[in-house]
């Protein structure tokens, strides 16, 4: 029955239905012809899928005809056949097989709401034909892994909402990558489906062609961000003897073809990440720097920084004009970084006010804190990799730095409170089983993509089994596995009474949850040889989804405890280890209070400091900035205003209104960032709309008053 | 620490970006006002300072030494916070505790400014001025008399001081302000250090509520009146 697919079958001469031979039914097949009705089909399916012997696959298979001839069915579909064996096989008790024998599908009725109306789990998705391909494949896949890749008690805990397992749709592929431009601009440009390899670039504007057209290559073989490392740096040998229209010219060149390729996989948006320093990273200054054709230029990075200086200037000047409308760029996510040789690195100053300028201007700017001797690569919304020696070793040699996380795994942490009825002792025992859950669901998808893998070339992931350097793209070996939590603030709430603003007892209980979790991602990682690291999961859906779960399965408890609207829908946990969003903290004891987690989620973590529509001005902006440095553990910070564009006149005006103020229109999109990332505010799910309305916009500390 | 605690403290911002350009500041708000300007928007402060629950000035003190490294300086505002006698206490506490200060005032109360002065109290002082330095001109917005004399002393104070950094500020607000006024208000402040024209915001809470349909100026209006007052008191375009 392989190959018989639904659609309606046409049935004729139901007269005379006696014989098997004379029951005339016509199915649609995948083929695109109609094949005739033949119980064999169904034997056959039985003993290939389900390894049934063929005596019982015989009785099935005829007691199943026996009930279309009876029932006088005139629609017969191949699904309804499928489904009436499956029922065939529950009787007998053959539960194994029909599993085995399952059908994924998607219902009609939701292949038409799909094609009719946007899909609103990744706000980066726009709607059309692609999207819809996108979401549809991504809905079987879900399925396949839930009941393919994952054992049941892993599947479970995800469908129950315990955990959640991101990007299932994407199951047969890791989850993100960074890497270094020196690959392709060592290498060119090899992609094993291609028609065509081209040579290393010679042009910067080849350069950027070939990082776009890899970076499109990746996003088809990762669920999620593309991050590059010290891309200014990197393209810097390029650059030499070029003027400064140039290079400006160069930048709008990247900034435009990286936030316009929503034309790619699903119409969706490469996440993209580029890495970028002011002064040359001390663990590149001296390696030999790669120039045009791939060739060594005879100098070290170290010489490059003037070049790579102007370029990441021009950079943000491409930022601070915004599209062409002045909307502030989507991607790519700019991150600087600043480290302690920032502040040694002439000019730093002057670069600061510039990046904080469009910080307070469009809010595009992401600022990375790089402490003490600490070097890292950082992409996603928060996601960072700390390079550790061995990474340093590869530095001196960088087209081999390349680094990915294989899944993220984010445990519901409201949850645990509900089911241990405030008993701490309890809890934490939970906490610890639903661990070994999410360590048991990273070794299936590890084992997985191992097998997709070792089909080497002509497998599905034959790009990242390229072998340039003596190992293959994807370092399996190196990976990492990511384990995220959603809603601490609500758990502290049920145990403590208070949430993680509200004292220093709930902060401290907050911290000693996620100590724990650290210390267990240790031992597991010990235990496995697997690098298990926490992250603040962005949980763009997920603390929709986790929220959502439990007010239906602890409806004596946690209304009391989830945030946003019940009545109307519009519920959310408070993401990660973040404060609420809107607890009136001052954004300098936001950044404070949150930043005492950040060390201990080595994956990375944010503090997003909510501007609304005030503009405060560059100066107080660095001034900020350079405090949070110096005085804090805190990871990263953003700054994120808001804004609202015209769909009629196409203006964009600071601030979220009904309606534009140029025009009068009532036809507006607010824009502001969803989690770690710009996005339309109408393409946002329910969960975020409601965090939306209750995000303290630290007015009375920006606007003026 | 017992004289400040007779000035009430009617609001509390720990951390503000905007009152002090370039700092990350505290700012406090002591109540009630000698003038009546139409569109001052604290009117609560004004009129029903009572009104407004007291800010502990223990809390403040607490809160203020605790963030400090952070926050750069302390702004003292109003209301008007000259009209407070002990007022030269609190800037010594805040200058004990190694803050930098700012105070806004109305320029009502050159003798107070001028003990901060001498006692080396101050690092910044924000004066708004509200139209032509004339007493027609300052009796029709203020809605007090004879206040030009004391207001020109201040001014005076702070042009010849040069341990002290300032700024006036005008709020321009369209029926009470033109370009012709503004300028001649530049024009007297010649060789100030700074004088910002600030735009009108209505709101509700004017201290008079029919202003509030009024339109203010255009940004670009705005821009202009800046520039040209940049020339007028002599700063290189």
């Amino acid at each position: 029955m392989g190959s018989i697919v639904e659609l309606k079958a046409r049935q004729e001469n139901t007269e005379k239905p006696s014989e098997t031979t004379d029951l005339a039914l016509f199915v649609r097949t995948s083929g695109e012809d109609l094949k005739g009705w033949d119980r064999q089909k169904i034997v056959e399916a039985l003993v290939r899928e389900a390894s049934l012997d063929t005596k019982i696959a015989e009785e099935i298979s005829k007691e199943v005809q026996d009930i279309i001839v009876k029932a006088k069915i005139k629609w017969v579909t191949a699904p309804l056949i499928r489904e009436l064996v499956d029922s065939k096989l529950i009787e007998r008790g053959l539960e194994d097989a029909r599993k085995k024998h399952t059908r994924l599908g998607v219902p009609l009725y939701d292949v038409d709401q799909l094609i009719l109306h946007p899909n609103k789990e990744n706000a980066n998705v726009p709607h059309g034909p692609e999207a819809t391909n996108l979401t549809l494949a991504e809905g079987i896949k879900k399925e396949y892994a839930l009941l393919k890749v994952f054992s049941p008690d892993v599947g479970d805990a995800h469908m129950r909402g315990d955990m959640h397992l991101h990007d299932l749709g994407f199951v047969d592929r890791p989850y993100c990558s960074g890497q270094s431009l020196e690959y392709i601009k060592k290498f060119g440009l090899h992609l094993p489906n291609s028609l065509s390899n081209a040579k290393p670039a010679k042009q910067p504007e080849v350069l950027l062609a070939h990082m776009v057209k890899f970076a499109a290559a990746l996003q088809s073989h990762f669920a999620g961000a593309i991050g590059w490392d010290a891309v200014n740096l990197f393209f810097a040998p390029y650059l030499e003897g070029r003027s400064d229209r140039e290079v400006k010219q160069l930048a709008q060149m990247m900034v435009y073809e990286f936030s316009q390729q929503a034309v790619a996989r699903g119409g969706q948006a490469i996440f993209t990440d580029i890495n970028l320093y002011w002064e040359v990273p001390k663990h590149f200054e001296d390696v030999p720097a790669i120039g045009p054709g791939g060739e060594f230029t005879g100098k070290t990075y170290g010489d490059y920084e003037k070049e790579a200086q102007r370029f990441v200037w021009a950079l943000f000047d491409v930022y601070k004009e915004g599209d062409g409308t002045g909307r502030p760029f989507f991607f790519p996510k700019p991150l600087v970084h600043i480290t302690e040789k920032f502040f040694r690195t002439e000019g730093h100053e002057k670069f600061l006010m510039h990046i904080c300028d469009i910080a307070s201007e469009k809010g595009t700017t992401y600022f990375v804190f790089d402490r003490g001797e600490t070097a890292k690569i950082s992409e996603c919304c928060r996601l960072s990799f700390k390079l550790n020696d061995n990474d340093l070793l590869d530095a001196k040699q960088p087209w081999r730095m390349r680094f990915c996380a294989l899944q993220n795994v984010t445990i519901n942490l409201p949850r645990l409170g509900y089911q241990s009825n405030g008993d701490q002792e309890v809890m934490f025992q939970k906490l610890t089983e639903m661990m070994e859950i999410a360590v048991k669901a990273h070794l299936e998808k590890k084992s997985f993509i191992e097998d997709l893998l070792a089909l080497g070339e002509t497998g599905p992931l034959s790009l990242l089994t390229m072998n340039k350097d003596g190992m293959p793209y994807i370092r399996m070996h190196r990976a990492s596995f990511l384990i995220g939590m959603v809603g601490l603030n609500e758990l502290v709430k049920f145990h403590v009474g208070e949430e993680l603003n509200e004292s220093k007892r709930a902060l401290k209980f907050g911290l000693k949850v996620i100590s724990h979790m650290n210390l267990l991602c240790e031992k597991f990682s010990e235990q496995h040889g697997m690098h298990f690291v926490l992250e603040q999961t962005p949980a763009e859906s997920t603390a929709y989804r986790f929220a959502k779960l439990d007010l239906r399965d602890f409806p004596d408890k946690a209304p009391s405890f989830v945030k946003g609207s019940i009545p109307y829908g519009e519920t959310y946990y408070t993401n990660s280890t973040c404060l609420p969003v809107s607890s009136r903290e001052n954004p300098v004891e936001r950044v404070q209070l949150e930043g005492l987690f950040h060390p201990i989620i080595e994956a990375g973590a944010i503090t997003h400091v909510w501007l609304g529509e005030s503009k405060p001005s560059k100066e107080s902006l660095a001034n900020f900035v350079v405090k949070v440095f110096k005085e804090t553990l805190n990871d990263q910070i953003a700054f994120s205003p808001e804004f609202t564009n015209c769909l009629q006149c196409g203006k964009t005006v600071r601030g979220l209104r009904e309606s534009c103020p140029h025009c009068g229109s009532p036809e507006v999109d607010g824009i502001t960032r969803i989690t770690g990332y710009f996005t339309k505010i109408s393409s946002w799910n329910k969960g975020k709309l409601g965090e939306l309305k209750e995000r303290n916009k630290n007015k009375g500390y920006f606007a003026i008053h | 620490m017992e004289k400040i605690k007779d000035i009430p403290v009617k609001g509390f911002i720990e951390t503000s970006f905007v009152d002090w350009p370039g700092k990350i500041c505290s700012v406090i708000f002591f109540s009630r006002c000698n003038f009546r300007c139409p569109y001052c928007h604290n009117a609560d402060l004004v009129m029903r300072p009572d009104a407004l629950q007291d800010v502990a000035w223990e809390d403040i003190a607490s809160h203020l030494i605790s963030q400090k490294g952070w926050i750069d300086g302390v702004c003292v505002s109003g209301g008007e916070p000259t009209l407070h006698p002990s007022l030269p206490d609190v800037f010594r506490f805040l200058k004990k505790q190694g803050f930098l200060t700012k105070i806004d005032t109305n320029g009502s109360n050159p003798t107070i400014l001028k003990t901060l002065i001498e006692e080396d109290l101050l690092d910044y002082v924000a004066m708004d001025v509200k139209s032509c330095l004339d007493e027609q001109s300052y009796c029709k917005i203020t809605g007090t008399a004879h206040m030009i004399d004391t207001v020109k002393e201040s001014i005076d104070l702070l042009l010849s001081s040069r341990a002290v950094q300032h700024e006036f500020r005008v709020t321009v607000v369209p029926t009470y302000h033109g370009p012709e006024e503004i300028y001649k208000l530049a024009r007297d402040l010649n060789g100030a250090q700074k004088l910002r024209v600030q735009n009108f915001s209505p709101s509700s809470a004017l201290l008079d509520p029919s202003l509030q349909d009024l339109k203010p100026f255009s940004e670009e209006e705005i821009g202009v009146f800046q520039d040209q007052v940049d020339r007028l008191i002599g700063l290189q375009p």
